[in-house]
């Protein structure tokens, strides 16, 4: 037995032993567990073979004597000898080069990745599933989703419970205000140019007396009631109701419903935006169909 | 020729260098000039925006809030779109941030208006029940700097032609010019004409009042700014 296979055989024993203790020696140890055991059995395997291939290469490093022809090529007294391309490397090169084909112009562009087209795909999928679920909501889930979305996109400006925080927003439990009203009569109002394109004239003031301007603006911010017949009379007399209806029910494409919320009111002043004697307000184009209904549902739920 | 430079290491290493050097110009450069464009509809700063950009980066606004919607559906949602790199082209620095304590302001100016700032930057908490947001009542009575903006403008349109007084493409096939004053005085009394545009929609007497005796507040020159980012 020579030294090399001696040092194969103590190697294999060491690092066989070093296995088992470090199996040994973890917690649970091998516990019965089938997969440990084939763990260790592959351990076993892989060092036998890696002795086995080390004292194949090592024996023939040792034995091996240069033949065959030497190329021309000659660098500082280092020569090459020629060998015939072995037939495996040969077809794995001819296979590389197709495949490196394929993968330029098929496998990669079809399977790229992109952030975009993820965020895309994502936003679809959300889309898709948004509207399965939400297409038929209706009464008080319908209302739910619309507090919902007020508290997220809203409440910003209109403060949690819609009523403006002290004057920086409009009050959304009411319709009006009257300061709202008189501002509307003097300055006119063109906000919400999609739904009423005429919009309404500046300076109507002069079809009232003085003081009376106060009194429709009370009777119009309080909700119209019937058991105002002053209010009333100066609501005809001023020709709103030409616009906005008798009772202030609203006009299609001429004027906005005075008396209460109702969600198409919201969604013409979501579509547009709004600017009056508070401030201003931006549109919200972010929003989808469903989620303006929805808005439009809780605003109009908050008055009544 | 090969038998040549395979002898020689120095410049067979400078073959090497060339060869992938060119390969990195190839795939750099253009998709990098191309990304850095101006997206339609992205316009340089005004005198008085570029003043309250100053007073944004003065006050480190960029250190609580970001300018950068990332392509996630919950930003998108919130934020509106997300950022195209051409949408900076006109920072010099852009303002990204790295840290949201606050909200993203990229696109602030869709969904707030010059009111709202005004009350907001008195008392944040005032307005948001909750925030953390200090009061900058400072800008309030300091006055934004239109010396160093107008400074600023002319610097970048010499050195990196930035587009004043030309006409630039929007997204509705309009074009539209950023003027830019011949003279600081002229870059005074457009700074003030901004001003008063903005102040229109202000409630504080105050501020009104000073606008109106030619002195430009900081809050007006940010709400201008915030009101920009779009």
């Amino acid at each position: 037995m020579n030294k090399l296979v001696l040092t194969g055989i103590i190697t294999t024993i060491v690092m066989l032993a070093a296995t088992w203790m470090a199996v040994g020696g973890s917690k649970g140890g091998m516990n019965d567990d089938i997969v440990n055991l084939l763990a260790v059995a592959g351990a076993v395997v892989l060092v036998l073979a890696t002795v086995f291939v080390v004292l194949k290469y090592v024996r023939q490093m040792q034995d091996d004597t240069a033949t065959g022809t030497l190329a021309d090529e000659n660098w500082d007294g280092i020569g090459e000898y020629k060998n015939e391309l072995p037939m495996g490397w040969a077809i794995t090169f001819l296979l590389t080069m197709i495949w490196g084909v394929w993968y330029w112009f098929v496998g990669y562009p079809l399977n790229a990745y992109s952030q975009i087209g993820e965020y895309n795909e994502d936003v679809s999928a959300h889309n898709t599933k948004f509207e399965a679920q939400y297409k038929d909501i209706t009464g008080d889930r319908l209302v739910e989703m619309g507090e919902s979305v007020f508290l997220a996109e809203c409440k910003v400006c209109h403060g949690l419970s819609a009523d403006g925080i002290e004057g920086k927003a409009a009050d959304l439990n009411h319709r009006i205000s009257k300061e709202g009203v008189v501002h509307a009569i003097m300055n006119g109002a063109s906000n919400l140019k999609s739904d009423f394109p005429g919009g309404m004239p500046a300076g109507l003031n002069y079809m009232f007396a003085d003081g009376e301007i106060d009194k429709v603006a009370a009777y119009v911010a309080a909700g119209l009631p019937a058991s105002d017949t002053e209010g009333a009379a100066l609501f005809e007399k001023g020709t709103c109701t030409g616009c906005h209806g008798a009772s202030g029910e609203g006009m299609a494409y001429a004027g906005p419903k005075l008396n209460g919320f109702d969600i198409a009111t919201v969604a013409s002043v979501l579509k547009d935006g709004k600017k009056a004697n508070i401030g201003t307000m931006p549109a919200f184009e972010r929003l989808n169909d469903k989620q303006i209904e929805a808005v439009g549902a809780y605003i109009t739920s908050l008055s009544k | 020729m090969f038998h040549w430079l395979e002898k020689r290491p120095f410049f067979f290493a400078v073959g090497v260098f060339i060869a992938i050097a060119f390969a990195g110009l190839v795939e750099i450069v253009p998709n990098f000039y191309k990304a850095s464009q101006p997206v339609v509809g992205t316009t340089p700063y005004s005198t008085l925006e570029l003043a309250g950009r100053h007073v944004y980066i003065k006050n480190s606004c960029n250190a609580c809030h970001s300018q950068l919607i990332r392509p996630f559906k919950a930003e998108t949602d919130r934020y509106g779109h997300y950022s195209l790199s051409g949408e900076y082209a006109y920072d010099r620095p852009f303002l990204w941030g790295s840290k949201r304590t606050g909200p993203d302001l990229m696109r602030v100016g869709n969904y707030r208006t010059t009111d709202w700032h005004e009350n907001h930057m008195k008392d944040p908490a005032g307005v948001v029940p909750g925030s953390i947001m200090p009061k900058y009542t400072w800008m309030y009575t300091n006055l934004a700097d239109i010396d160093t903006a107008y400074a600023e403008q002319i610097t970048i349109k010499n050195v990196f032609a930035v587009p004043y007084n030309k006409p630039i493409p929007m997204k509705d096939g309009s074009t539209s010019v950023v003027k830019l004053a011949d003279t600081l005085d002229g870059a005074h009394a457009s700074a003030l004409e901004e001003a008063k545009l903005v102040t229109a929609d202000m409630k504080d007497q105050a501020i009104k009042d000073m606008v109106e005796a030619g002195n430009i507040p900081e809050i007006v020159a940010i709400i201008a700014y915030m009101n920009s980012l779009k």
